[in-house]
């Protein structure tokens, strides 16, 4: 289950290629317009159906009782109490049958099962119950009585490799060996180094939280099972629960039409849809299973708590010499990634690197993908080292970066970019943030400081095969599209009907978006990774393309003219030479006789030789009242290079929400876990700080490079959603240490940290 | 999910009063907080009484003396933004706005904060600590970030109250009402330390209900302020504070409130920083002063000395604002 992410592991598939020649659009009618959302009118008003929303007649309600403990047995469990509460209809225990399902799998074994006799981490599972409503079922939960044997545990992933740590699995605390990267000669880099600095850093565990809890509804028709579940791939879902209940494919249908956000944290299925589903199966009756607030924020997710130790060496001139990282995380208590070196490895352009991932295990819940896993905290190191040494040699900080600028992928065999705007961004965001005249601004003097930042960041993934887009055009001229991807938010289905209208002149009323159900669409991988724009996007072009192409040809056939004459234009086929000889599409005889005219695309390979990389450059401006350590973040400006922008505003939001939830990272989040028993005491929306809107600055510019990239695929667009998120959080940091004069090395930087760092340093107003 | 108890709409506040003395009786203020605690199991209730057909504690009006009586049903909303607050008793509307977020001051009640549980994640949580009956206080040593600097013993909560600091800063009373007859004590008196007994929070015995809000008259050359440091912008408790009700006379302070909040676990008023501001002009140097007085004695735990420069700035601030 771990291993299925943003990207396959192993070969990629063979897709078959695309049936039309698709050449790079040129200027484009539709796609890269300001396009309001097609579902934009039901997400607001309310009428979106989302999982959470979704009733049965008949249906149940289920619980899941959780381990209250960090790290125990269940030596004995007695459920006959529960059992006879009044609506309660089944209690689900590691004894129950067909609950003997193993889970998180890596690296070829399951750590786990589903309801595991030992728990590693407070929330995980070790019983479940259905009952005719929600409150009896967790009323019910209280009446299961377990006894436990408790066990010592161990919470920070440095510990946890001591010689007597608790362990967290016979075995072992390491999730593998520590995973190396190295390129020339690090030691000679050094030597070679005119200035080096050299820092640890660490950022703190954060929870996804998005606003729709996980869950599932499940309902049997024979031994055929449908789930409605609010996830990030419905595919991924169909999968793992086929596997979990010895089912064929065919046999699991899962649908995911509105879900109410995951940032990752829904990319897998988890355990509520098997136990939903197994629950349904023994009461005959349909079951909805959703987490609590609570659980979900232990056991549904978190971005990992990374220390990172960085050295970077260079020429008085800025040129990199060498860069050496390390750093530990944990996958929580069963795994999963939480590796982080990957930018400090491909960023700048420097000769000697040495890298060192560890990942090791720990009494805390399972850490799963969180917006660009692994590369917010790179950049919190990486970047905050950048700017320590612009320092040191006295450079401005976008001078050092564009020094250093990479024209090739040196981690990957220095195979070039299909484009790199790494540089647009950092000189076009600091031109919009004014950058050189701004900074002469700073006040570092009195109660309230004032300072500026800026830090840069890429992701690695340009998405891929394999992806299948079905375009239908009916005879009354109305398009329906039909496709597997999530729209988790990010405006999948308007991109998707934009690229459609593009190909096939229909305006956006006329389209149709059938997506996110295993039933009834197309093959898609979980939207996640900035991955569906890159990966469906040409899909669906394809698709549109194959359906023109018919078009076309019927109306050739008819007009009597060959094909090549003809184009689409809004209802009709026209002629290029002969205007007069055209015909409505409606009348296309092909079409009329079928009813009907389907064109399939698919998802053509990467191109060979290359590869394809986002970048972004976010500049802050921030106030420090050194009195008391408060930070405000009073301007944000992100630079982005995602190649093509399919729809301006959907952009905006994507890197808008990037920079909040990379403010979140930098100022306000933090899981707390209590070192006394284990426990997570900030579980709830109030303790766990997400950002507010008195938080988040008004003044945010949102850019984009706008490169024009015809390599990266048939859409020429890289995708957004990681690299939005990635520098900013670094980019606060140096704008603190610039206005203050002192830099926080742990995030986040909130006023307890900074006022007792302010007061050791005896900074006054 | 909620326990099963019974709900009691009385219509006087004598009915109010016998409802309340009832054993597992809650009152159910704007109730904002009140389903919370009952769904995580913070506490129980066997019957919750709501207050919210009292029209006698509802409203502000003028008293006789030139003070004013606010009902203790009255929204934070509503105290914020009262124009005669704001100019005569600013600091209450001060830290009325600064607490919760707009949704919270619109349902939550000035008596309910007042009486608001704390909190302390801790008592919040799943943990059988002190002031919930069980044996021992979990921040002392655990996760002690947001916990007391002054006034803790056996137990280490900061009260979470924006408007009981700038309350006991301005000698404002409230009045009670129990079996017992009606009594008014003043706000101060109101709060109890863990040393007297660390499983409540207010002197209110079975049966009271506070309300009413009563504050003395404008003082001649009152100025006040309220200043609250926070994590974050909105829907966030004090790390520290300070509440300020002073009068000015020849350009010298003659009377001074000044009470800090998110501190300990009662509004912690400093009578030494009072004392000091009475009778001079409060100037830069004045304010730095009173201010390294103000946390003189705080007693930090592992992981809250930052309360110490935190809260001492804010003083100085706050002073300095008035200044």
């Amino acid at each position: 289950m771990t291993d299925l992410l943003y990207w396959l592991q192993g070969p990629v598939p063979e897709t078959e290629p695309p049936k039309a020649e698709m050449p790079p659009w040129g200027e484009t009618k539709v796609v890269g317009k300001p396009v309001p959302r097609v579902d934009g009118y039901e997400r607001v008003s309310g009428s979106a159906v989302y999982p959470l929303d979704f009733a049965l007649p008949d249906m149940l309600h289920a619980a899941i009782l959780r381990s209250p403990h960090a790290h125990a047995r269940v030596k004995a469990i007695d459920t006959s109490a529960a059992e006879k509460m009044p609506g309660v209809r089944a209690v689900l225990t590691a004894f129950s049958p067909g609950a003997d399902v193993p889970w998180y799998r890596s690296r070829g074994r399951f750590y786990s099962k589903l309801f595991d006799e030992r728990v590693r981490h407070e929330g995980d599972e070790v019983a479940a119950v259905a009952a005719e409503t929600r409150a009896q079922a967790f009323d019910a939960l209280k009446a299961i009585r377990v006894e436990y044997e408790e066990f010592a545990f161990v919470l920070d992933p440095r510990e946890a490799l001591a010689p007597d740590a608790p362990l967290v699995h016979d075995g072992g605390n390491r999730y593998g060996e520590p995973a190396r990267y190295e390129r020339g000669d690090l030691a000679a880099g050094f030597a070679a180094a005119d200035v080096v600095v050299e820092g640890t850093y660490s950022t703190a565990c954060e929870i996804h939280a998005p606003m729709e809890v996980h869950g599932s509804v499940a309902k049997w028709d024979g031994n055929r099972l449908t789930v409605w579940d609010s996830t990030q791939g419905v595919f991924v879902v169909q999968q793992t629960v086929a596997a979990a209940l010895k089912l064929p494919l065919a046999n699991v249908r899962v649908i995911g039409h509105y879900m109410g956000g995951g940032f990752g944290s829904k990319l897998e299925a988890g355990k509520y849809t098997v136990i939903a589903a197994l629950l349904a199966k023994r009461t005959a009756r349909p079951v909805k299973l959703f987490l609590t607030r609570e659980e979900v924020f232990l056991n549904a997710g978190n971005r990992p708590a990374n220390t990172m130790k960085v050295k970077i060496g260079a020429k008085k001139d800025g040129t990199l010499t060498a860069i050496e990282f390390s750093s530990i995380g944990s996958g929580g208590a069963y795994p999963n990634g939480a590796d982080t070196s990957f930018l400090a490895t491909d960023l700048y352009t420097c000769p000697n690197v040495a890298a060192v991932d560890e990942n090791v295990a720990i009494n805390a819940g399972r850490a799963r993908a969180m917006r660009a896993p692994g590369f917010p905290q790179g950049a919190w190191a990486l970047e905050q080292a950048m700017d320590e040494l612009a320092r040191k040699l006295g450079m401005d900080p976008v001078a050092l970066r564009l020094a250093n600028v990479p024209r090739v992928s040196q981690r990957r065999g220095n195979l070039p970019y299909t484009s790199t705007g790494l540089a647009e961004c950092l000189s076009g965001g600091a031109k919009a943030f004014g950058w050189e005249t701004t900074r002469e601004k700073r006040k570092d003097d009195g109660p309230i400081r004032k300072g500026y930042g800026v830090a840069a960041g890429m992701w690695g993934y340009g998405g891929g095969p394999p992806a299948t887009v079905v375009v239908k055009l009916y005879a009354d001229g109305s398009v329906n599209v039909n496709s597997g991807a999530a729209d988790i938010g990010t405006g999948t289905k308007t991109v998707m009907a934009q690229t459609v209208a593009e190909e096939l002149g229909v305006p956006l009323e006329k389209i149709q978006i059938e997506h996110a159900d295993t039933g009834t669409t197309q093959y898609s991988g979980p939207s996640g990774g900035s991955k569906t724009v890159p990966s469906d996007m040409p899909a669906a072009r394809a698709a549109a393309i194959e359906v023109r192409t018919k078009l076309l040809a019927g109306a050739a056939e008819e007009l009597k003219v060959p094909v090549a004459e003809l184009k689409l234009d809004g209802n009709d086929v026209v002629s290029t030479k002969d205007p007069a000889k055209k015909l409505a599409v409606t009348a296309v005889p092909a079409l009329q006789r079928n009813q009907v005219l389907v064109g399939v695309g698919t998802r053509g390979p990467n191109v060979e030789g290359k590869v394809i990389s986002m970048f972004a450059a976010h500049f802050a401006e921030v106030e420090v009242n050194v009195r008391t350590g408060e930070v405000a973040v009073t301007k944000l400006v992100a630079a982005q290079d995602s190649a093509r922008v399919m729809n301006r505003l959907t952009f905006e939001c994507q890197v808008q929400g990037g920079l909040v939830m990379g403010l979140g990272l930098g100022r306000t989040e933090e899981r707390v876990l209590d070192r006394q028993t284990g426990k997570m005491v900030n579980a709830n929306w109030h303790d766990y700080k997400i950002p507010t809107a008195l938080d988040v600055p008004a003044a945010q510019e949102v850019l984009s490079a706008d490169l024009v990239d015809t390599e990266c695929n048939t859409a020429g667009a890289k995708g957004v959603g990681e690299p939005a998120t990635i520098p900013t959080a670094a980019a606060i940091a140096n704008a603190v240490r610039d206005a203050v004069g002192l830099r926080v090395h742990d995030s986040p930087i909130t006023p307890p940290k900074l006022a007792a760092l302010l007061a050791a340093a005896g900074k006054k107003g | 999910m909620l326990p099963s108890f019974r709900y009691v709409r009385p219509r006087t506040v004598a009915e109010a009063v016998k409802a309340l003395a009832a054993e597992g009786a809650r009152a159910h203020a704007g109730g904002t907080d009140l389903l919370g605690c009952l769904r995580d199991g913070v506490f129980d209730a066997k019957s919750v009484v709501s207050l919210s057909g009292l029209a006698d504690l509802k409203g502000i009006s003028a008293t006789k003396d030139g003070g004013l009586r606010i009902g203790a049903l009255t929204t934070l909303a509503e105290v914020a933004r009262h124009a005669g607050i704001a100019k005569g008793w600013p600091a209450l509307a001060q830290g009325a706005a600064a607490a919760a977020s707009p949704q919270l001051r619109n349902q939550g009640t000035l008596g309910g904060n007042l009486c608001q549980r704390p909190r302390c994640w801790y008592f919040r949580g799943d943990f059988d600590c002190a002031r919930k009956g069980g044996e021992i206080c979990y921040a002392v040593e655990g996760e002690n970030t947001y916990h007391a600097v002054f006034g803790g013993s056996g137990c280490y909560i900061v009260h979470p109250s924006d408007t009981a600091s700038p309350l006991v800063a301005l000698r404002a009373t409230v009045k009670v009402v129990g079996p017992k007859g009606v009594r008014t004590l003043p706000v101060e008196k109101l709060f109890v330390l863990p040393e007297v007994d660390h499983t409540r929070e207010t002197v209110l015995a079975p049966g009271e209900v506070l309300t009413e809000v009563l504050l003395p008259p404008p003082l001649e050359g009152g100025k006040g302020h309220y200043r609250k440091v926070r994590s974050r912008g909105a829907w966030d408790f004090a790390l520290g504070g300070v509440a300020l009700a002073l009068s000015v006379k020849d350009g010298k302070v003659a009377s001074a409130g000044v009470v800090l909040s998110g501190v300990a676990p009662t509004p912690w008023r400093v009578p030494e920083v009072e004392k000091l501001l009475v009778g001079k002009a409060l100037d830069a140097k004045l304010a730095a002063e009173a201010a390294e007085l103000a946390v003189k004695g705080a007693e930090p735990m592992s992981g809250n000395d930052y309360k110490v420069p935190l809260v001492k700035g804010a003083v100085e601030e706050a002073l300095l604002a008035l200044a």
